[in-house]
């Protein structure tokens, strides 16, 4: 490597390269100095060598080179410069301060002046082979602002020290705690200007200052572009150190800091105790350690605070330490900014702040009100106590100015922000609310009217309303337009008032172009004076039912007509020939009486105040009849009635409708009503009228001579139902009817036109019977409807006898249905169909006897063949006679004797006491009486053919029987346990409730030793069937009264029967007549014919 | 013990003394309520941890008045009475100072109001207690060797210039001293009154 080429490639260090070391840079340059004098020393061994050139401002160049081996350090060299005035130096040491070379090449000579074996060393120098290294800048001040952890460095450029103007590079390290931390690295620019420049920096540490010593260098690199050698960064200037508070122990910073909330934040503490623990609200932070025991925590987007800050503890073993930090927002742009005056004295600027910031106190955001054009300004005081702030500033009008351009500036630690407003300060005025009104009379309809208004309003004309107020009238709005005055005070004249009337007066007012009305002001009544009454009073007058007296009546007239309190009237009546006045009536009189003659009058009226005299009205006093009237109904709208009539060009003047209740006597007058003449209907309303009364209206029409009554109506204004029920009473009552009559109501408790009555009438006794639902369509309830209203009466037929009716009868109008009123009726009994009702079975019965009676007869051969046929005398049986004999003459043939016994008896015994136990009829033994018990009736011969059977008792076993004969019981006494009954079957008990045995005297009877044994006896029944009588067994119908098939056929003369059935009652039961006889057929009779039921 | 006062005392007819006692007991009473009301609303106001219950930083004394001594309870009746009422007097200026503290911190609350209210009832009832010793002839409480206002003062500056959390605590401990005095000065005057604790 030549030094040439050495020399020929210049260092080019870029900014990018400042970062390279110090140690680096020195090696480099070393190295080309090297070549250099490798060069120059022509490859001799004992030349200077190494020759190196720097320069730091441009106008010296800085030559070193390397001393020949063996050369003291006092050797002395010849160093010459070709192509320069001066161009050899003698210098006794190795390095020379040369001025800087123009452009170009130039050879140096360096040659050791001792001659000790070293030659002369040649070198090529041009500006490309030195290096520009500045000098290592200087700190003239580093300062901290500990309250805002900020470091403010400040240093010289020495611009004056380099010829030329180039820029510089600044490079500034900010190195913390003990151990150097580099925690900010930063590359400036700036320009040399031949001047020295102090340049200042300045940095915000994320640690507060407090809590570490902060050092700070830099250095520069000049980057001068006509410089064509190689650039390198000078030196680092000597650090300067911003040390921690030393004699601060035991304290949090930052402290009562205020942040932006979201904001990444650190915290540290100086102590010397040993922090355990530090924490945000409930949030414990890890600790970062610093020098010592000082500790940091670092707090990312933090969150707004409350009114007294974000606390930020440290816990030490002893203590308990902290700072507060307040997170809030910056001042929102103030909005709503609206500047007007009230008084043009002052102009009053409102806002609304917009966003709270949530910083209060000394951190709260402080406004100043800006005006641009006079450049004064004025500002928003804060106001400690107060929760609801008014952002209000007050700025004073500024003679022969009407522009204002305000800017609001609104300012917290946090930042600021601002809002402008341009206006007319004329065009804004929303005056003061007028105070101090009063009015003064000018007259009757006039009043003035004035009125304090604070301002300097001179310049502008202002726009007032006044609001007039009178009773029961709309409210009144009058606008006027009044110029401006300085004093205040202003008057107007509000005219078109009534006379005599309270009016009620307010003000507010604006500018004359209009921005904002000021409150209305307080009201100020005030009676305006009289003035003479406009109208007579409104008259009218009614005869006496005498016809000799009229009673003139006049209303009194409204306030807007009498114009002034009314004193009194005066009543005058003229006629052709004569006039009466009455004089002076006081006010509150609007009636008068006057007896008049049959002649014709004007009535004249006349009201009076203290101002004068009304005209007067008139009225005739003639009455013209209508013969063609009658009276007719109407119904009002519920606030009036509406009266209609037919035109009549006949009333030339006007119609009056009076009315008066229905119920006073006439004449009688509520009130009255005038109507113009071309009319044809009016609604005629008052306050007197009441729903549900009546009232009687009255048309009239006024012809030239007087009036006519045209109509007479009367009529509700509304309808009520009646508040009564008609009284009714029952006139008659039959079997099937009820005569009903009532009475009308009242028409006081009427209420409305009577529509009709409506009467319910249902079955039912009083405690039990209740008339609910009547109107519900309940089937059992009758209604009618009586739409007659002359009908006073009403009959109910087709009633039942004897029978208990709830009768309700209530009258209704358009109003509804009255109450009710009710009564119970008991209707009669109807005699003739009891007796029907008897008669008719008795005959039917009768008849069904005599029919009987009469087959019996006409067929009695029949029955008596079929009945009662003749029985064979055994007499004459000739299989007999040759006993007969025996029979007569010896005692000792007994065959066929009959021996005496205990009679038999048959009875029949009922348990229902209402039927007489029935004893049948005794059978009396022809031989001897039977004894009651019948282990008596063992015949005292045992011989003898027993005819005294044991007694065997039967209960009925037919279910049907038993019920339809009650519970009787039959028991039947054999008439002799021999004669054993036919056999019947064991399926047929009903058949034969008799079947145990019956009377059957003309059986055969067989001789047995024992008459007891009833066993021997079924079993002989079979073949034993003694006698029969001669008829076929199956033409037997076994039917007794007791049986089912008797109950149930209803019919006892069926039952007759044979005299010999054994199964017949009838025959076994004696007749109660004991004289009767027995075959009378007793049992039967003519109660029974009637009874429906066997055993009734 | 009431009856010992008595027999030391030959200013106040008892009835007007035992009304004396009862009217500055009862006001004792009410100012331990608000005592405690105003200590509330004031750790509220603070934010955490100030109202947590584990929150106990240490209690120094305040412009040389700590809270009642343990043995408070063993001292003499007269003795303690004198100290209720010295505590009394410098508790005005202190709860004025957190007062100014407070307008700093929380402008726009209620507690400023309190506070204000508090100095007030604390020298009113400061005042009716010395009323009452003298009335019960003790001897006068010591004269305070510095002002109460001007160490009160002092105590404020300190604790604002060294920033809102000492003022802060600075308050904390003034209410908690407020609140323990008169509630001490309660049960001290307690057994003055007739039926109260022996």
């Amino acid at each position: 490597m030549g030094p040439a080429s050495c020399l020929g490639r210049p260092t080019r260090m870029a900014a990018g390269e400042g970062r390279m070391t110090s140690h680096l840079r020195r090696f480099l340059s070393t190295f080309v100095l090297l070549c250099l004098m490798d060069h120059a020393s022509g490859q001799r061994k004992g030349a200077p060598r190494d020759l190196k050139c720097v320069t730091s401002d441009l106008q010296a160049w800085d030559c070193s080179w390397r001393a020949p081996p063996g050369a003291g350090r006092d050797a002395l060299y010849d160093v010459c410069i070709k192509n320069r005035p001066r161009t050899c130096y003698q210098l006794g040491k190795t390095n020379t301060k040369i001025p800087a070379l123009a452009p170009g090449h130039y050879e140096i000579t360096i040659s050791p002046l001792q001659d000790f074996g070293s030659s002369i060393s040649r070198f090529i120098l041009s500006e490309r082979n030195v290096s520009l290294i500045p000098d290592p800048p200087e700190i003239l001040r580093l300062s901290a602002n500990f309250s805002t952890s900020t470091l403010h460095l400040e240093w010289s450029d020495k611009g004056s020290a380099f010829p030329r103007i180039a820029n510089v590079l600044w490079e500034i390290k900010v190195l913390r705690t003990e151990n150097m931390e580099l925690v900010k690295l930063e590359t400036l620019h700036s320009t040399l200007s031949g001047e020295d420049t102090v340049l200042r920096w300045s940095w915000a540490s994320d640690l507060p200052l407090e809590c570490a010593p902060h050092s700070v260098g830099l250095r520069r690199y000049i980057d001068d572009t006509h410089f064509s050698g190689r650039k390198e960064w000078s030196d680092w200037s000597p650090l300067q150190t911003v040390s921690g508070s030393a004699d601060i122990q035991n304290k949090a910073f930052p402290q009562d800091k205020v942040v932006p909330v979201g904001s990444d934040i650190t915290f540290c503490f100086v102590t010397r105790e040993e922090v355990s623990s530090a924490q945000i609200s409930n949030t414990k932070y890890p600790l970062i350690h610093l020098d010592g025991e000082n500790v940091a925590i670092e707090v990312h987007n933090i969150s707004v605070s409350i009114s007294s800050g974000t606390n930020v503890v440290f816990m030490t073993n002893k203590d308990v330490y902290g700072t507060v930090i307040f997170a809030g927002y910056p001042p929102d742009i103030p909005q709503k900014l609206n500047c007007e005056t009230y008084d043009l004295k002052e102009i009053i600027c409102t806002w609304d702040p917009g966003r709270p910031t949530a910083l209060l106190g000394p951190r709260s955001t402080s406004y100043t009100l800006f005006e641009s054009f006079s450049g004064e300004s004025v500002e928003f005081k804060r106001v400690v106590a107060p929760i609801n702030e008014t952002y209000q500033l007050f700025f004073q009008v500024l003679p022969n100015q009407e522009i204002y351009n305000f800017t609001l500036n609104a300012l917290n630690p946090l930042g600021q922000s601002e809002s402008t407003i341009f206006i007319n300060v004329t065009e804004k005025v929303c005056p003061h609310t007028p105070t101090s009104i009063r009015v003064k009379d000018i007259n009757s309809t006039a009043v003035a009217l004035s009125w304090h208004l604070p301002g300097s309003f001179a310049k502008i004309k202002l726009l007032c309303q006044v609001e007039i107020n009178k009773a029961n009238s709309v409210r009144e709005l009058r606008n006027v337009t009044v110029k401006g005055v300085d004093n205040s005070n202003y008057l107007i004249a509000v005219d078109k008032l009534s006379p005599y009337t309270v009016y009620a007066f307010q003000i507010r007012c604006s500018s004359g172009t209009f921005w904002k009305w000021s409150k209305w002001s307080s009201e100020k009544q005030y009676l305006t004076t009289e003035a003479v009454p406009s109208k007579g009073p409104d008259t009218w007058r009614e005869w006496r039912s005498d016809g000799k007296n009229l009673i003139i009546y006049w209303k009194p007239l409204p306030m807007n007509e009498a114009n002034g309190k009314i004193l009194f009237y005066n009543v005058s009546c003229s006629s052709e020939e004569k006039t009466q006045s009455l004089s002076e009536i006081p006010d509150p009189q609007h009636k008068a009486e006057i007896q008049l003659d049959k002649h014709d009058y004007i009535i004249s009226v006349v009201a009076k105040n203290s101002v004068g005299s009304s005209p007067p009205s008139r009225i005739a006093s003639m009455e013209i009849p209508n013969d063609d009237l009658r009276v007719e109904q109407t119904i009002g709208t519920g606030n009036g009635v509406l009266l209609t009539w037919s035109y009549d060009p006949n009333m030339t003047c006007d119609y009056v409708i009076k009315w008066c209740n229905a119920s006073q006597p006439q004449p009688c007058l509520m009130d009255w009503k005038k109507v113009r003449a071309h009319s044809t209907e009016a609604l005629i309303q008052s306050d007197q009228f009441r729903p549900g009364v009546r009232y009687h209206f009255f048309l009239y029409g006024c012809r030239d001579r007087g009036y006519q009554l045209l109509r007479s109506v009367v009529g509700y204004v509304e309808e009520l139902a009646p508040t009564v029920a008609p009284n009714f009473t029952v006139e008659d009552t039959s079997a099937d009817s009820i005569l009903v009559k009532w009475e009308d109501i009242p028409v006081e408790e009427l209420r409305g036109f009577l529509r009709g009555y409506v009467f319910y009438f249902e079955k039912g006794e009083r405690d039990t019977s209740k008339m609910r639902g009547l109107e519900s369509g309940r089937s059992d309830v009758k209604v009618k409807n009586i739409t007659d209203l002359s009908q006073k009466t009403l009959r109910i037929a087709d009633l039942q006898g004897k029978t208990s009716y709830h009768l309700v009868l209530r009258a209704y109008t358009g109003g509804g249905l009255g109450p009710e009123k009710g009564m119970f009726v008991v209707t009669k009994e109807n005699s003739v169909g009891l007796i029907i009702a008897i008669l008719i079975p008795v005959a039917v019965a009768v008849l069904v006897g005599l029919v009987t009676s009469v087959l019996c007869y006409r067929k009695r051969e029949w029955i008596k063949e079929t009945f009662y046929p003749d029985i064979p005398n055994p007499e004459n049986c000739k299989a007999l006679q040759f006993q007969k004999a025996v029979c007569e003459g010896s005692s000792a043939l007994k065959t066929l004797e009959m021996n005496p016994c205990t009679p038999n008896s048959v009875e029949v015994l009922e348990t229902r006491t209402a039927v007489p136990k029935i004893e049948d009829t005794e059978i009396t033994s022809p031989v001897a009486e039977r004894a009651p018990d019948g282990s008596e009736a063992e015949p005292e011969n045992p011989v003898a053919v027993s005819y005294c059977p044991p007694v065997i008792e039967e209960e009925l076993a037919n279910p049907g029987a038993e019920e339809a004969a009650g519970t009787a019981q039959v028991v039947y006494i054999d008439v002799q346990s021999m004669y054993q009954p036919q056999a019947q079957p064991e399926a047929e008990p009903d058949a034969e409730p008799g079947a145990g045995g019956g009377y059957k005297p003309q059986m055969h009877l067989p001789v047995t030793p024992a008459a007891g044994d009833a066993a021997a006896a079924d079993g002989d029944a079979e073949g034993a069937a003694g006698y029969r009588p001669q008829a076929s067994g199956n033409a037997w119908t076994l039917v007794s009264p007791d049986s089912p098939r008797s109950t149930d056929s209803g019919s006892d003369a069926v039952s007759f029967g044979s005299p010999c059935s054994i199964n017949s009652r009838q025959f076994l039961i004696p007749p109660k007549d004991e004289d009767s006889p027995p075959s009378s057929g007793g049992g039967w009779s003519f109660t029974n014919f009637f009874q429906s039921k066997p055993n009734d | 013990m009431f009856e010992d006062f008595q027999a030391d005392s030959s200013i106040s007819p008892l009835p007007l003394l035992e009304a004396k006692i009862h009217q500055t007991h009862s006001l004792a009473r009410l100012l331990t309520k608000y005592a405690e009301q105003l200590f509330q609303e004031y750790v509220q106001l603070q934010g955490d941890p100030f109202g947590r219950p584990g929150f106990s930083p240490p209690r120094p004394p305040v412009a040389g008045l700590s809270a009642p001594g343990a043995g408070h309870a063993g001292l003499p009746l007269p003795e303690r009475l004198r100290l209720d009422a010295g505590a009394l007097a410098a508790l005005p200026p202190l709860l004025d100072a957190v007062r100014r503290l407070q307008a700093e911190l929380n402008p726009r609350t209620a507690l400023l109001r309190r506070l204000e209210e508090a100095a007030r009832r604390a020298r009113a009832l400061g005042a009716a207690l010395e009323a009452v010793l003298a009335a019960l002839g003790a001897e006068p409480r010591e004269p305070r060797p510095e002002p109460a206002a001007a160490a009160a003062a002092a105590a404020a500056a300190a604790a604002a210039a060294a920033g809102a959390f000492p003022a802060k605590l600075l308050g904390l401990r003034v209410c908690g001293l407020y609140r323990d005095w008169v509630s001490r000065t309660e049960a001290d005057l307690g057994q003055l009154v007739p039926g109260g604790p022996a």
